[in-house]
């Protein structure tokens, strides 16, 4: 007796027809997620090789996009892409960590609750609104500020602008419309209240002992954020901003509406011309021939790939960090 | 710094904002703004971005000098910040703001006219006045993908968000990092994706389905993932104690763990759905355009919201932006009503009495 | 309970209307099926105005104009039914033939245009109206060998006019675009070398020839903007001045911003108005080969027309149809879309001038209406084309609205020396409409009618008057009332018909459904809060 007690159970599952069929559904479910996702992938790499094949190698080197006649590459508008996003980060980054320490740290706490609501209900405006608020209204107000930094600091390259005489008044306007820089302005705003939202996220977890024993030790209130909330949240900052890369580099409208193409690396930021890998898709698609569509799905198989990157990067910082751990 | 024999050391004020505060931001703002002013009269300087900028800088210098009189440098530090923190919230809830109401500012010419919610655009062209055209077609289009787009996503991604949670293993590892890495798709790509194999390949008209099926690309793997975290949050204990009063796996998915993540899950899908109905890029793409009604998504081209806003922004004419912005007005009105929507279901504090009584009528029934 | 409660009711107004809006749909289609197609936007406005009046005849034909590339390349791709593209398949760009497509299509003519040159100057804080160039000085500013306004060579041409040292932008298409092709192909069909030279700086090989995209090279200044919308749009924002751009004459109009006057060969500065073009296009070849290319144009004889009233970038546009049943394109289709070409043809015509367009001459129109025939499923008509009311149609078949063009002002000729500066809005009405009032230079300076609202040139075709007068742009005299009000009639019967629909009833009551539709979302939309509120209530 007693040595049959001593033995495990033999445990046997019977899975009852409902069941089976639940797990039959759920496996199915996801596998047909799985098929969708890996068609995509498979079907752009697919479609990619066939322009690649054409230009090999020169397709990254290649800043012309004329993919009928042979000649094209991705070289001017991956930068043009790169340089609008890293424009909005650099808008986005600071102003969404200030908002994200006053929401967590700062805001009295009647308002706070209704702050958290307004951040993640702007992060739900559709870009093209951003698109034509960036086009109607931020285009007019950035020229003067554009041409101000162009006559002041055009030793810096990237603030200097071609065709236009600093000493000339009549220096037409149009030469800093269109820019990247008023693209990636748009594009900041557009993901500050996503980023803001997961920053703050991670702050409000950064632990209340830590926090007391601070304060305790006589440290002011930024002493406090600085030592405590800053270093505990770090990666999350981190994260919080390679998810905004992220979207930024996927943005097509506003981005569309308010650029002027170009096919060539630009890097003059305040000068009439920009580009981007998902604009030139949305203004090229239709008059695409074979080629030309391969050549696209390439572009955007390269674009997908960076962003792809960017997100993994971002979770794989968030996951190894100290706030990650917890969330 | 603080020596014990001082008797009446103040106490740290840690919130709130103190009279001082208060008189130094005043006091610095208003000297930052004169001094700007006066550089302005002095250099070469115009427009109000570039007025606002200096005088900003300005502010931030001289509120530090004004507090240095009589703080130490950890107490400058954080007076600084804490201003500089503020600011920073000020100017985001301030622009986003705006841009909201300039957005219904502009939008508010079109808005008051009623054909403008009853009416389509086949009647009106580019230089009829605003009492005559409207946008029900692209209300009508843009309901009837999004609900496509649900009814796709809705079942796929929340079964297989239960998949992800409830048989794990190697190979639902292996569709969560594919789902994970499909947030990342572009949608332009979705875009692109559906216009190169359903369109192109396939031969599905350029239709409401298309661009549902687009719109389901992109929203899919968004909703997974949002779902799939609700999901891991249901607590171990529930759903062994379903488990250990004989549920079967079926039972306790749809009775414990969907009703216990019910709140978590409408807000997933609300928020997909308002990704969804905003995004124009992948219906740029796979829509088609038109100005006349169409309700049937299966044939012909079906205009949404966000394709109508850039179309009528594109032309040059006033009154087709005027239409623009009323359709952003209208569409951002849309997607408030549903984040309203997934806040009232969200803060649902009902769902464990629900839970209690799912759990009685189980066991009920087992007992009978 | 709840749960399953609200889930039947969710489902039930899901049904309800999902049923409603598929059962509304069916109400909707009337005899005609709607036809989709893409394309030019040179065209679209036309092709807008001809869309919204078929409507009364329960026809449903949505266009969306996305470039002339997009809509040969949609229509190759079977994605649209039609399409229409100033230039024709075939067409060598750069490098690249432009493929036929592999289904049966024929030409039919769309309508005539001139693509004018818009642009934004001020001189003086006021806008300027009265730019001539020539040739060969449009083709430099567009390559930048002209940079800036106050270039001696545009000074020349513009005696006794203070032209500002502003920079020359000029604003190009960053699409594939027949009005880039059709720009790019007299640039290069007339000043060749200059062209070339600039194609090679942009990297292109040479011999350019025409191209639908526009090469820019970087740091010139150029701007690129999507659509005719697009590039028109960005010209007549306030703020850009010292823009211009090409685009068809109706943007102009539309806008209410000037347009260049253009040297002709016979020495003469002018504009692109529906008599102008339609004499330019007397010179126009025409392909009558049967075969893929019959119909098209060829545009040399244009160019260096000798008549003094041609303006040089003249041309047609086509409609592209397929003429047998393929893909999603059927007969019922054809029905529709070839009725939709019988009307644009005949009464259509009639508005092109008002449009900023030029009517097709009756050669075309008839070689067209012939066309139509090929579309399967049409019902066939024999259209008397006497009875269209096109202001080109005479008795003798010549073309009446070239005939009665009236002839440039003396002040328009080269080397006038006159004073001839008129400042303000609507200079140009005097001078070309003045045929009548022997060239009167200042004499539009009174209409008060913005910038491009140039040519109240009455034709002598009748047709032309009016829509000046209503304060200035074409407004909306188009289908409303008092489109035609000093006219001959004709056009009133397609005014009065327009704002008529057939049916009233059958609309009020499709109205009636949106309305219920609309309730029922909305109740869709609340009744999950509601019902969640009311059981809150009930368990507190």
């Amino acid at each position: 007796m007693a040595a049959d007690t001593q033995k495990p159970r033999q445990l046997k599952y019977v899975w009852d027809f409902q069941d089976q069929v639940f797990r039959g559904i759920m496996r199915s479910a996801g596998s047909s997620v799985l098929i969708i996702m890996a068609l995509v992938g498979l079907f752009l790499t697919l479609r990619a090789t066939e322009a690649l094949g054409t230009v090999g190698f020169g397709f990254f080197t290649t800043q012309a996009w004329e993919p009928d006649s042979g000649n094209f590459g991705i070289a001017a508008v991956i930068a043009g892409t790169v340089i609008i996003a890293l424009i909005a980060i650099f808008v986005a980054v600071p102003f969404s960590l200030g908002t994200a320490l006053y929401i967590s740290e700062y805001a009295p706490r009647r308002i706070k609750r209704m702050l958290i609501t307004m951040v993640d209900l702007m992060a739900a405006i559709p870009s093209v609104v951003f698109g034509l608020w960036g086009f109607f209204f931020l285009q007019n107000e950035v020229t003067p500020v554009a041409k101000w930094l162009s006559q002041n600091f055009s030793w810096i390259p990237f603030l200097s602008v071609q065709g236009s005489d600093p000493s000339d008044p009549l220096t037409p306007n149009t030469v800093f419309t269109s820019s990247s820089l008023i693209a990636g302005i748009v594009v900041g705003l557009m993901i500050t209240p996503i980023v803001t939202s997961v920053m703050r996220e991670v702050f409000s977890q950064a632990p209340i002992g830590e926090r007391e024993a601070a304060l305790g030790l006589g440290s002011t209130r930024w002493g406090m954020v600085r030592n405590v909330v800053l270093s505990f949240g770090k990666g999350g900052i981190i994260g919080a901003t390679m998810l905004g890369l992220g979207r930024a580099l996927g943005e097509t409208i506003a981005v569309y509406m308010i650029i002027s193409p170009v096919f060539v690396v630009q890097p003059r930021i305040l000068e009439n011309g920009a580009n981007s890998v998902s604009s030139l898709i949305a203004l090229r698609y239709g008059e695409a021939t074979q080629m030309g569509m391969s050549a696209l799905m390439a572009a955007g198989l390269a674009l997908f790939i960076m962003t792809l990157i960017v997100n993994f990067a971002a979770s794989s910082i968030v996951a190894r960090s100290r706030s990650g751990a917890s969330s | 710094m603080t020596s014990p024999n001082m008797a009446e050391e103040q106490k740290r004020q840690l919130h709130g904002i103190r009279i001082r505060d208060l008189l130094t931001t005043v006091t610095a703002a208003a000297s930052a703004i004169a001094s700007t002013g006066f550089l302005f009269s002095i250099a070469p300087l115009n427009g109000p971005l570039t007025f606002v900028l200096i005088a900003y800088v300005l502010f931030i210098v001289f509120f530090a000098l004004i507090t240095a009189i009589d703080d130490d440098r950890e107490g400058v530090k954080d007076r600084v910040a804490s201003v500089v923190i503020r600011s920073a919230a000020v100017v985001i809830f301030s622009a986003l703001v705006f841009i909201v109401v300039f957005t219904i500012s502009r939008g508010f010419e079109a808005l008051p006219y009623l054909n403008f919610f009853t009416e389509d655009m086949s009647l009106a062209g580019p230089l009829d006045p605003l009492s005559s055209g409207g946008i029900l077609h692209s209300i009508m289009g843009s309901l009837i993908q999004i609900a496509i787009a649900l009814a796709i996503t809705i079942p796929l991604g929340l079964i297989t968000a239960v998949f992800l949670n409830e048989i794990p293993g190697k190979y639902s590892r292996f569709v969560r990092t594919m789902v994970e890495a499909m947030t990342a798709l572009p949608s332009i790509v979705a875009g692109l994706f559906i216009y190169a194999t359903a369109i192109l390949l396939l031969g599905v008209q350029k239709s409401g389905f298309a661009a549902a099926l687009a719109i389901s690309v992109m929203m899919l793997p968004i909703m997974i993932r949002a779902s799939d975290v609700v999901l891991r949050i249901v607590p171990g204990t529930l759903k062994e104690a379903s488990l250990g009063l004989g549920a079967g796996a079926w039972r306790t998915a749809w009775m414990v763990t969907l009703p216990t993540a019910r709140s978590g899950l409408t807000t997933a899908i609300i928020l997909a759905t308002a990704r969804g109905i905003g995004e124009t890029s992948p219906v740029l793409l796979t829509s088609g355009f038109t100005a006349s009604m169409n309700l049937d998504p299966t044939n012909g081209p079906m205009v949404s919201l966000p394709l109508a806003i850039f179309q009528f922004v594109k032309s040059p004419e006033p009154t087709m932006i005027a239409r623009g912005f009323g359709t952003a007005a209208v569409l951002m009105f849309l997607v408030l009503i549903l984040f309203m929507l997934a806040r009232i279901l969200g803060s649902d504090k009902n769902v464990f009495g629900n839970l209690v009584k799912n759990i009685k009528k189980l066991t009920k029934k087992k007992v009978a | 309970m709840n749960v399953k409660l609200r889930m039947r009711v969710l489902s039930g107004l899901l049904t309800a209307v999902v049923v409603f809006g598929f059962s509304s749909s069916a109400a909707w289609a009337a005899d005609y099926v709607p036809v989709n197609g893409a394309g030019s936007s040179w065209s679209a406005n036309a092709i807008d105005q001809w869309r919204r009046n078929v409507v009364q005849y329960g026809m449903r034909v949505n266009y969306a104009s996305t470039g002339s590339s997009d809509g040969r390349n949609q229509f190759k791709a079977g994605t649209v039914d039609f399409a229409s593209s100033e230039i024709p398949y075939g067409l060598k760009d750069g490098t690249v033939v432009d493929a036929l497509p592999s289904r049966a299509f024929a030409y039919i003519p769309l309508v005539a245009g001139g693509t004018a040159l818009m642009y934004n100057l001020k001189i003086g804080g006021k806008r300027f109206t009265n730019l001539k160039m020539s040739g060969e000085t449009l083709t430099k500013v567009f390559t930048g060998v002209i940079a800036f306004w106050d270039d001696p060579q545009i000074a020349e041409e513009n005696p006794g006019v203070s032209l500002p040292k502003r920079k020359i932008v000029p604003v190009v298409r960053s699409d594939g675009s027949g009005s880039t092709a059709q720009f790019t192909s007299w640039m290069a069909d007339e000043h060749t070398k200059i062209w070339d030279d600039y194609c090679k700086l942009a990297g292109r090989s040479i011999p350019c020839g025409l191209t639908s995209n526009y090469p820019v090279v970087s740091g010139k200044g150029y701007v690129s903007q999507p659509g005719s919308q697009g590039v028109s749009g960005y010209v007549s924002q306030n703020a850009n001045e010292g823009t211009i751009t090409y685009v068809e004459y109706s943007y102009a109009l539309k806008t209410g911003f000037p347009v260049v006057k253009l040297l002709n060969d016979s020495n003469h500065y002018v504009l692109p108005t529906a008599s102008n073009v339609a004499v330019a296009l007397l010179e126009a070849k025409i392909d009558k080969r049967p075969g893929n290319s019959y119909l098209t144009q060829i545009l040399t004889g244009v160019y260096d027309s000798k008549d003094p009233r041609s303006y040089p970038l003249s041309s047609y546009s086509y409609l592209i149809v397929p003429t047998a049943v393929s893909g999603s394109f059927t007969a019922a289709k054809g029905a529709t879309l070839g009725d939709f070409a019988y009307y644009y043809l005949c009464e259509g015509q009639q508005q092109a001038e008002v449009l900023g367009y030029s009517p097709l001459p009756i050669n075309l129109v008839k070689a067209g209406l012939e066309q139509v025939k090929k579309i399967p499923g049409v019902s066939a008509k024999d259209k008397d084309v006497a009875k269209c009311n096109n202001p080109t149609f005479s008795a003798d078949g010549t073309n009446l609205l070239a005939k009665n063009a009236p002839m440039p002002p003396a002040a328009d000729k080269l080397g006038y020396t006159g004073t001839d500066t008129g400042a303000g809005g609507g200079t140009d009405s005097g001078n070309t409409g003045g045929g009548t009032d022997n060239g009167n230079t200042g004499g539009g300076t009174d209409s008060g009618n913005t910038g491009g609202g140039t040519d109240n040139g009455n034709t002598g075709g009748g047709n032309t008057g009016g829509w000046v007068d209503n304060g200035g742009v074409v407004d909306n005299g188009i289908v409303g009332p008092g489109f035609c009000d000093n006219d001959t009639g004709i056009c009133q019967a397609v005014s009065a018909e327009a704002i008529n629909p057939p049916d009233p009833s059958g609309r009020t009551f499709a109205q009636v459904q949106i309305i219920l539709l609309i309730v029922l979302f909305m109740s869709l939309l609340l009744a999950v809060p509601v019902l969640s509120v009311m059981r809150r209530a009930k368990q507190n």
